[in-house]
Order: C-alpha cells, then structure tokens, then sequence
C-alpha cells in the first residue's frame, strides 16, 4: 500500500483502553517533524499545571520575530497580541510555526523532554524547534530561502545533507512512541485531567482532511491529530474514535521516495494506512 | 360563527387567495379531522406529517380561527373546525368530480414509475390498490430507475413514482420514507442468525446495479467500509438469479432486502442493521392531482404490508463535524 503511493511509511496503531497494537516496522527512529508540537503541547499543559506558567498569559508577538511558515501568525504583517493557550491553539490546529516557537520559548525544550522523561517515552525527543529547524534547511543546503530549496531539492545528494531529515539529528521519535503519547492523552495520563481535555478539543480542530482523516470518511466517526510536513517527510499521529467507544491512537511516518512538494497519494496513503490498522483493531480476535 | 359565516369565508378565501391551493388544505384538515391523529392522517395522505401540520396551521391562519385543540395525548376539532368539515367535504367531493370528468373526458393514463427489486407480488398489490381506489382510471407502469423517475417526473413524462433515497430532491415533493433493512445472502449452512458486516471482510460482494439509484448505492458501501467491511471487489447484479449463482458458486456474499431461503443459500439479518433502503413516492411539487395522491396512499400502504417496508422515525444519525467540512469553511 505505502510502496503503491510512492512512500516508505512505518505505522504503529494501539487500542487505547486495551493496549492492543498492530504495527509496521513500530519501533523504527523517525523525524516528528511538526508533529513535534505535540509533546511541546503536553510540556505546556504540564508547566501550567505544575503553576510554572499562566495559559492565559497575553503574548506580543512582532512581525520581525515571528518563524516563517505558511500558516497561521507566520503569515500576519502586522504586531500580533494572544494569549499562550490561545497560541497553541494556532500550533495545533493549523500547524503555526511562529505560534509553536513563541509557546516552545515560554516553555523550554528542557521541560519537553523532561516532560517526555516523566511519561517513559525515552526514543522521543525535542531538539529544537522551528527556527532552528528552518536555520538547518537553509545551512545544510546552503540556500537563501526555502524556495530556493524547493528548486534544488531534486539535486543529486542534497536530501541525505539536510540534517533535518536524519533521525539522529533532529526531533525524533518512534511510531510505537509517538502512538503512546496520543494514548496518554486520551487516557488522561499525559498532564491532569483538565489538561488532557484542552489538547484533546485542539487535536480535534486541527484543519486538514487529506491525511488521517482521509482514511475514515464516516459522519459519525471522530478523527483528531496532528501532521508533521517537511520536504519528503509526510507524517500524522492521532486518535480515531467510533460511537460504540472504541478508540485508537495511531501514529505513521512516511517518507516520499521523490522531492515532490505536492502528493495527494502520500497523503491518502497515511489515511489507508491507518484505516487498515483500526479496522484490524476493531476486528473480533 | 354560524355555518353561513363559515361558508362565506370559504367562498371569500376561494376567490381571494391565489397564494394558497386551498383544496390540498381541506383534503389535509378533513384527514386530520377524520382520523383526530397527525401520523395515522398523514399515512393516509401519503405525505409525511410534518409538511402536514405545517397545512393545518396555514389553514388556520388564512381562516382566522383554531381547527383543532391540541394537547400531547390527544386531537379535538374545535367548534369552527366542526362547523367546517361539512362543507370541507362538500367542496372536495365537487372537486373530485371535476377531475373524474375530466379524466373521463381526456382518458390518460396515470403514469407511474417503480424501481427495479419490488418484487412481482409487491407490484401486483400495487397495481390492486390502486384499481380499488380508482376503478375506471387507467394505471401505466413503469420500470425506471430512481436517477431516471427523478429526470421523467421534471420533464413531465410520469405522473408519480416511487424511488429510493437518498436521492436529488429538487422540484419533487415525497410521501412518507418506509425503510427496509439489508441483509447477507450466504451459502447456506456458513453462517446462523445475525452476521457482522466485518465478518464479511475479504469476500467479493454482489449488489444492486448503482444506475438503479446512485445515492443508495454509495450509501451502502459507504456503511459497509464504516463496519470494516472493504470488498476486494464489486459485482453489480440486476437480476437476483445472478446474485443468487455468484453466492452459489461461494465467488461472492450478496447485500439484499430480506429473501426467501433458496437451497443452497439462505439471507441473514446484519448485526446493528447498519443498512436500511429508504423507500418513498414521488411526485411534482405544486397542487397534486387526486390521482397521484391516491397513488401514493396505495403504494405506501402497499409496501408496508406487502414488502413488509417499516417507517422510519426521524433518522438517528449521528454527525460528528470536522473542522474541514464546518459552517462556511
């Protein structure tokens, strides 16, 4: 199925109550890429539960501070005020570079992984977060801009420069892992139960329809989660849950085997995949 | 107000009120009146019961006055209301003469559309119904798809049919929605009592052509991918003896309203009945001719008893919205 839509993917898929799993390659490292926003997400429901921090603390956000990025406050031109609850909700649910690194400021990438420590979720972790990710897009491929590297892209040996690509050396994790967060979430074991509820609503907001969400095209079915996009990475983790109260954490990777900027199968591949995986789940064993 | 006061405004109404037909009206008011019950009333139209107590209230405004007493137990006519049925029916039997003269004079034929799978006796009920209501009209059948009803009946080429939901609604006005479930016919012996539809998962599956009704067709395999059901493949098959061989030869499980046992293989019901066809007339919007609205009376009766079809309360579906699909997105 992921060779058909031109991708290698590795998938992990867990029945949150029964811990039943199926997996492909579950345990295989991977770059999170913004799905990193999702322990970020958990370190700021913890801080503020611990009273590190106030949630609803406003934030002036300027436009020459703001990360770059196509979606959200990155995009704005002018001086941007909202609160830090308010700002990981754009993370979230549109994936807002600026917003994420405005709220990973606050935040810390120490208390991320701490936070990540806490939960025994030792293959994940944070390295950095937007900015410096787009800072070693454009040191690694040596270019100005990313459109620049867009247009390079295809160049013999560039792909395996860029460290962001490279598990080792970037923000990582495991499919096996990555589901288990999500779990966490849903379980109400990721941060207090008032926490769990906030990230869950935002999860379930999240705009795009072409990846998990494509893959359970039923009315009555709830699908929340989190992408993670960068050059040939396509990614999703998230929760799908049914009416009869069945409920699954299910995290894949996957990644294109050409530099297209723009591949609906990649894409829909993710949503198959996960489908495949619940309805195996769901099947009596 | 006397009876004269009552008639006056009648004739007053008649003249004056081009905005309402007033004779679909009386014929809603004298059902509700007669049967002092808003669902028996609207079975007996042919019509679901909220566009008719949308008419009694409409009747009410025009009028000026209060037809009925309703509580949450019970339907009374009130003082005016039973001042008016006399007349009600009075007017709506001259009417019903005028349309019998006239298709007396003009002869056509009502023509009718039915959807492939009713089944022979079904259609034979019908075809009784309908003669018994109207002994000297004559009925035209049809065999049409819902897609193909949807188009005769704009174009003015059938008078009534009856179609499978869900289906393009413009310019149409419809009875009541009867439902029928579907279930799984099976080589006998593989399976007793209620089947899963993701028991189901790896098996070919046989059903109904999807130019029979495109919306049910989608509608159903959209259900059966929602229950973990993912056919490797789809066979569309008109005729039941198609179906019934492909099951047969254990190539495939055939998706069916409920079937006699035939030797060899036998329907079972699905678990949750996640699959209901959704059945109803079809006709014109605008004044209704009497025939077709005895046409639509007889048919729904007809599928309830003879094709055992069950109506369907307002249906229980349950949407979860995706930020995607949301208001205005």
């Amino acid at each position: 199925m992921f060779r058909a839509a031109g991708v290698t993917g590795h998938l992990h898929a867990v029945d949150v109550d029964t811990g039943r799993a199926v997996g492909v390659g579950p345990d295989e490292p991977v770059v999170l890429a913004s799905v990193y926003k999702v322990p970020l997400l958990v370190a700021f429901h913890r801080r503020a539960a611990a009273g590190a921090l106030d949630p609803a603390e406003r934030t002036v956000l300027a436009p020459a501070d703001r990360t770059p990025g196509p979606t959200g406050t990155s995009i704005m031109l002018d001086e941007v005020a909202m609160s830090l609850r308010d700002l990981a909700a754009l993370m979230i649910t549109v994936s807002d570079n600026a917003a994420a690194d405005a709220v990973y400021d606050r935040v810390g990438r120490d208390a991320v992984n701490a936070a990540l420590d806490e939960l025994g979720l030792a293959r994940t972790r944070v390295a950095g977060n937007g900015r410096d990710l787009h800072a070693s897009l454009l040191a690694d491929a040596a270019v100005g801009d990313l459109a620049e590297l867009w247009d390079r892209l295809d160049e013999p040996g560039l792909l395996g420069r860029l460290s962001a690509l490279d598990p080792a050396r970037t923000s990582r994790s495991t499919p096996r892992e990555a589901a288990a967060l999500l779990a966490m979430i849903w379980r109400d074991e990721a941060a207090p139960p008032a926490a769990c509820a906030a990230m869950r609503r935002l999860l379930g907001l999240q705009v795009w329809p072409h990846r998990l969400a494509s893959g359970f095209p039923f009315d009555d079915v709830v699908v929340s989660g989190k992408t993670g996009t960068l050059a040939t990475v396509r990614n999703e983790a998230g929760v799908v849950e049914y009416p009869d109260g069945g409920r699954y954490a299910v995290a894949v990777f996957t990644r294109a085997h050409v530099p297209a900027a723009v591949l609906p199968a990649a894409d829909a591949a993710i949503g198959t995949a996960a489908r495949l995986a619940v309805e195996a789940l769901r099947r009596p064993s | 107000m006397s009876k004269t006061d009552i008639r006056q405004v009648l004739i007053r109404f008649l003249i004056s009120s081009p905005v309402m037909n007033l004779v679909p009206h009386l014929s809603c008011f004298v059902a509700v009146a007669e049967e002092l019950h808003f669902g028996r009333a609207a079975e007996r139209l042919g019509m679901a019961q909220p566009p008719l107590s949308q008419r009694i209230q409409r009747l009410e405004r025009e009028l000026g006055v209060r037809l009925f007493e309703r509580s949450s137990r019970r339907v009374e006519l009130t003082g005016p209301g039973r001042l008016l049925l006399d007349e009600a029916r009075d007017i709506l039997a001259r009417v019903d003469r005028v349309y019998a003269l006239a298709d007396r004079a003009e002869g056509a034929p009502l023509r009718a559309g039915l959807p492939a799978g009713l089944g022979g006796d079904v259609v034979a009920a019908l075809i009784a119904a309908f003669r018994e209501r109207r002994p000297e009209h004559r009925l035209e059948i049809r065999d049409l798809s819902t897609a193909a009803q949807g188009a005769a009946l704009a174009a003015g080429d059938l008078d009534v049919g009856i179609v499978r939901h869900p289906c393009p609604v413009r310019g149409l006005a419809f009875g009541p929605v009867l439902g029928e479930r579907f279930g799984v016919l099976l080589p006998a012996g593989e399976a007793a009592g209620p089947v899963a539809l993701a028991a189901l998962a790896g098996r070919d599956l046989v059903v109904f052509p999807r130019e029979e009704a495109p919306g049910a067709f989608d509608e159903l395999l959209a259900a059966c991918r929602r229950h973990g059901y993912d056919p490797p493949s789809v066979r569309e098959a008109g005729q039941p003896q198609f179906a019934l061989g492909l099951v047969l030869a254990g190539t495939a499980v055939a998706l069916t309203p409920p079937v006699p046992d035939a030797p060899g293989a036998s329907w079972h019901p699905i678990t949750g009945d996640p699959i209901m066809w959704r059945t109803s007339c079809a006709w014109r919007a605008g004044p209704v001719p009497g025939a077709v609205a005895d046409f639509a009376a007889a048919a729904a009766a007809v599928l309830r008893r003879e094709a055992r079809m069950v109506p369907l309360d307002a249906a229980p579906r349950r949407v979860a919205p995706r930020p995607s699909s949301g208001f205005l997105a």
